[in-house]
């Protein structure tokens, strides 16, 4: 393993980092709170500790998959790190396991929370929680991929290890080209949010935290009630650009390059909006049929209904209503299936990705037509093509890796005696990066009750969920820390 | 991505290059034109290997057949600027070429290289609107013929329409040459050479006045071919003219090889495996070609076919081990032979430097030189500055041909009072016909051809020589 490389890249995360904890220190200044000054010292250590890290540039900076997944995973971690100590010293969030709890959740674009009083919190603090969320949705190695020149294939690594989805496309050619472009499409999107929320008569401060928190995907509300007491025109805003961010952002590209026909048979993203709309129609019927929220009239209904789909397919986590309580058991359960299937792959969303479920399915229905004619050939399609045999079977394993890892982290939480909802939604609610689960996790909840270890467990799956497992799978690899701890003798 | 250059305040436009056909050829251009900057997109059939590709450098990978419509769409052939199509099949290449011009307007490239094909050349350019084709195993063939002119030579590069040559030799054990000042050197008329580049060890300089030779060292000199063979009987090296060839294998370089030197009138004789090859090349080639059939690394046949009295030994199969065996044991045979030895892949090629092979020829190399130069050529705006270009010593020196055209500003001026770039070296001017070095009071005027020796990398117009 090429270790000088990793710390020189961390070097550098780690003044980037420290740039970007400038952002709420003014945030700070400008409401002249004394809160603001825990992110100043905050950048000082980072850019000194990181200056100390790149201050020779390693000869050999050539990045195999192994250094990828290995840079990927210490990437996060540290940024989380560094991340959560402003809230420790500016006393916002004193417990230590707390405050990374929210940093991770935050860079994960979770949006979990262990803040029982959000108001409460500084502008600063509540800036920078919101923030984090933009800075994860999009991956700051990607950013840094844009800066970096490198060998060869070196950012093809990083790219595959931090990138969600089954295989990673590129727009263009290179790597920093097709970096530069899908950062250019998301700060577009985030702008133009932005700017519809200002029209609707959002405060600025909010407008700014609601918009980074969609763009990441993350939802982290600055309010307790989350979006719910916005006005319906500003929920309808924020519903449509969780739904936005969700897409491939090839698509965008495309429509860009204005090849709209190529847009428009993306089949990832046909099926994920197919799939938003008959979900909001089924959750919508089965609210009149069950005789829910009789107060409301249709157009609420479908409003609170798309809102709440788009939050969970996307696995943002905002929400304007306790559907808990107030929707039919069917239409929770329907939210629940949303929140594995996911969002596109190439999008700011987690989950399990609709590509991947597209795949399985095609897989499922193959071996089903082995059945009758047991000698036919059938070749999996994706986007029109012929699906690599090396993809459908790292899918597969995927899931798998996926499956146990969600087992074992229910089975590790329940060291804290909840019910079985509550246990499952919270890792359904962690592992793919959506926020609030169900139970006691549950969207009018917080993830304060539960105790530090199975914080934990929930920290690695947040950081596992975001990276799509291998990056924090190879961290539990002996063979990964063989020459990194000395041996003893 | 016009943005991007914007915003990074970039003149020089980014090249859009497909490439068709990842074989040899196909993935050393992929590699060397990302060096050069632009953006690369490699198409092929062969899934495993777009993907390797794709991961090596950063590039684009597309799988699919390069001469379809479709592929060459997603490939993004409306924008590119050039594409090189360089798959097994010649056939394949032309059509590639012949549809890409029709769809995208760009300059075509096309591998061409059977000789069914290779005199039409000239006719299938224009008619089917073909920027170049080239032919690897033509280029191959051109450089071991000249390297055989100059048997003491490692390598020969050839600049201004033949007229001068760079030279590539490794000085002798107590030569003459040995301690020798460069100074003293280029005072002495008899020699009207000029040393662009000497290689020591790992060590590359371009050297001063004040530079001293050692035996050992890899010199590069350039030279009008007269010049080079009273360079070479001057300094007591013992020369054997080369009259007579063997070539094992039979393939593409070998015919073109064999037509050339027996053309030049010397005897050559191959050995080839293949009976029915045998044929074909007894068909083909004049009658003075000894074609004999048998395995070429038999060495009782070798010694039978007389190797120990053979001038030349030119392995040219088409595996690199067995060329490197066979040169090695030619001159392990008869010690006087000039062997040259042609490696198809590049891998190892610190293992081969050692190796005492005497001359090695990389058709691969060559190939990505003439692509390299015509790309680098196209992407300065003023067009097509540059005519000939060669990477030497471990690709760490370009040698570098430019037109002088009529807008330079530094034409009707003394060198002396020019400031050229640190490590750059003007080495030779063509004009009418005749080359020359210059000294410090010759001018540049419209219309010459100049030859530079550089450390930069990547000079693409003659403006860049200058500081």
């Amino acid at each position: 393993m090429n270790f000088k490389a990793v710390t020189y890249i961390l070097g550098w995360i780690l003044n980037i980092e420290g740039a970007l904890l400038l952002l709420p220190f003014c945030v700070g200044l400008i409401y002249g709170e004394p809160q603001a000054y825990s992110f100043l010292i905050m950048a000082v250590v980072c850019v000194a500790i990181g200056g100390i890290s790149i201050f020779k540039k390693p000869k050999n900076l050539t990045f195999y998959t192994r250094e990828g997944f290995a840079v990927t995973a210490l990437t996060w971690i540290v940024m989380s790190l560094f991340g959560c100590i402003p809230f420790v010293i500016n006393g916002d969030i004193p417990n230590f396991t707390n405050a990374l709890f929210e940093t991770v959740s935050g860079f994960t674009t979770t949006g979990a929370s262990i803040l029982d009083d959000v108001e409460a919190l500084s502008h600063a603090s509540l800036f920078w929680r919101s923030f984090t969320h933009w800075i994860g949705g999009m991956g700051v190695l990607v950013f840094l991929l844009a800066l970096l020149p490198m060998t060869g294939g070196s950012h093809m690594n990083i790219m595959k290890a931090e990138s969600p989805g089954p295989t990673v496309s590129k727009l263009l050619p290179k790597v920093r080209e097709t970096a530069f472009v899908l950062y250019a499409i998301y700060i577009s999107l985030t702008i133009a949010e932005f700017l519809f929320l200002i029209i609707g008569r959002m405060p600025v401060f909010d407008a700014v935290t609601t918009a980074v928190g969609t763009a990441g995907t993350g939802g982290f509300g600055i309010k307790a009630d989350s979006m719910a007491s916005y006005s319906p025109y500003i929920q309808w805003v924020v519903g449509v650009f969780m739904m936005l961010f969700g897409v491939n952002f090839a698509v965008y590209f495309l429509l860009y390059r204005r090849k709209f026909r190529a847009a428009a048979s993306h089949e990832e993203a046909r099926y994920y909006l197919i799939i938003i709309a008959i979900a909001t129609a089924v959750i919508t019927a089965s609210l009149y049929i069950t005789g829910s929220m009789p107060e409301m009239g249709l157009a609420d209904k479908v409003r609170h209904v798309f809102f709440q789909v788009a939050s969970i397919i996307t696995t943002t986590g905002f929400s304007t209503i306790d559907y808990e309580t107030l929707w039919p058991q069917f239409a929770v359960l329907i939210l629940l299936g949303l929140m594995f299937m996911g969002a596109c792959a190439g999008s700011t969303g987690g989950g399990i990705k609709v590509s991947r479920f597209m795949t399985l399915f095609r897989t499922v229905r193959k071996e089903i037509t082995l059945f009758f004619h047991a000698k036919r050939v059938v070749n999996i399609k994706s986007e029109g093509k012929t699906v690599a045999p090396e993809t459908i079977r790292s899918i597969n394993v995927f899931i798998c890796a996926y499956i146990f890892l969600f087992a074992a982290s229910v089975l590790l939480i329940s060291v804290d005696g909840y019910d079985f909802t509550t246990n499952f939604s919270a890792i359904a609610a962690t592992i793919n990066n959506i926020g609030p689960g169900l139970g006691k996790a549950g969207p009018s909840e917080c993830f304060s009750l539960f105790s530090a270890f199975p914080k934990y467990i929930m920290i690695f799956d947040m950081l596992a969920g975001r990276l799509e497992l291998y990056p924090m799978l190879i961290l539990l690899a002996p063979e990964f820390w063989k020459n990194i701890i000395p041996k003893r003798k | 991505m016009s943005i991007l250059n914007k915003f990074r305040g970039n003149k020089s436009k980014t090249l859009k290059i497909i490439i068709v056909g990842t074989g040899k050829v196909g993935s050393t251009i992929a590699g060397k034109l990302t060096d050069e900057g632009c953006d690369v997109t490699v198409v092929d059939k062969n899934r495993e290997v777009v993907e390797k590709l794709a991961e090596t450098y950063d590039i684009m990978g597309v799988v699919g057949n390069g001469s379809s419509y479709g592929t060459l769409i997603e490939a993004g052939v409306e924008n590119a600027d050039l594409i090189i199509a360089v798959t097994d099949s010649d056939e394949l290449n032309l059509l590639c070429c012949t549809l890409a011009k029709k769809v995208g307007d760009c300059t075509a490239v096309a591998r061409v290289r059977d000789p069914d094909y290779s005199d039409e050349l000239a006719y299938l350019r224009d008619k089917l609107g073909i920027s170049i084709i080239i032919n690897p195993e033509l280029e191959a063939a051109r450089e071991i013929s000249r390297i055989l002119h100059f048997p003491l030579a490692i390598s020969v590069n050839s600049f201004a329409k033949g007229s001068a040559e760079l030279i590539r030799f490794k000085i002798p054990a107590g030569n003459y040459l040995d301690g020798m000042k460069l100074m003293s050197f280029q005072n002495n008329k008899d020699f009207n050479i000029l040393i662009c580049v000497v290689e020591r060890g790992d060590m590359i300089a371009i050297p001063n006045g004040e530079f001293e030779l050692r035996s050992g060292d890899i010199i590069s000199f350039i030279a009008t071919p007269h010049d080079a063979f009273a360079f070479f009987k001057k300094i007591n090296v013992e020369t054997r003219d080369v009259n007579s060839a063997m070539i094992i294998g039979g393939g593409k370089t070998s015919y073109y090889l064999a037509r050339l030197l027996s053309h030049a009138g010397m005897q050559v004789k191959i050995i080839e495996i293949d009976p029915d090859r045998c044929e074909e090349l007894s068909t083909l080639l004049p009658d003075d070609v000894v074609i004999v059939n048998g395995n070429g690394t038999d060495e009782a046949l070798l010694s039978q076919e007389d190797l120990a009295h053979a001038g030349a030994l030119i392995p040219l199969t088409g595996i690199d081990e067995e060329n490197v065996l066979l040169s090695l044991y030619g001159m392990k045979v008869s010690p006087g032979i000039k062997a040259i030895t042609k490696v198809n892949h590049i891998n190892f090629s610190s293992v081969i430097n050692e190796l005492e092979l005497g001359s090695v020829v990389y058709p691969r190399r060559m190939t990505a030189e003439t692509i390299i130069k015509y790309v680098r050529a196209k992407k300065n705006s003023l067009g097509s500055d540059i005519i000939t270009l060669y990477h030497l010593a471990n690709d760490r020196v370009e040698a570098i041909e430019f037109d002088v055209h009529d807008e330079l500003k530094h034409t009707g001026k003394p060198l002396k009072d020019l400031k050229l770039k640190n490590n750059l070296l003007v080495a030779c001017i063509y004009r009418d016909g005749r080359a020359f070095i210059p000294g410090g009071n010759d001018m540049l005027c419209p219309g010459d051809a100049v030859t530079i020796v550089t450390t930069h990398r990547g000079l693409s117009s003659i403006e860049e020589i200058f500081e």
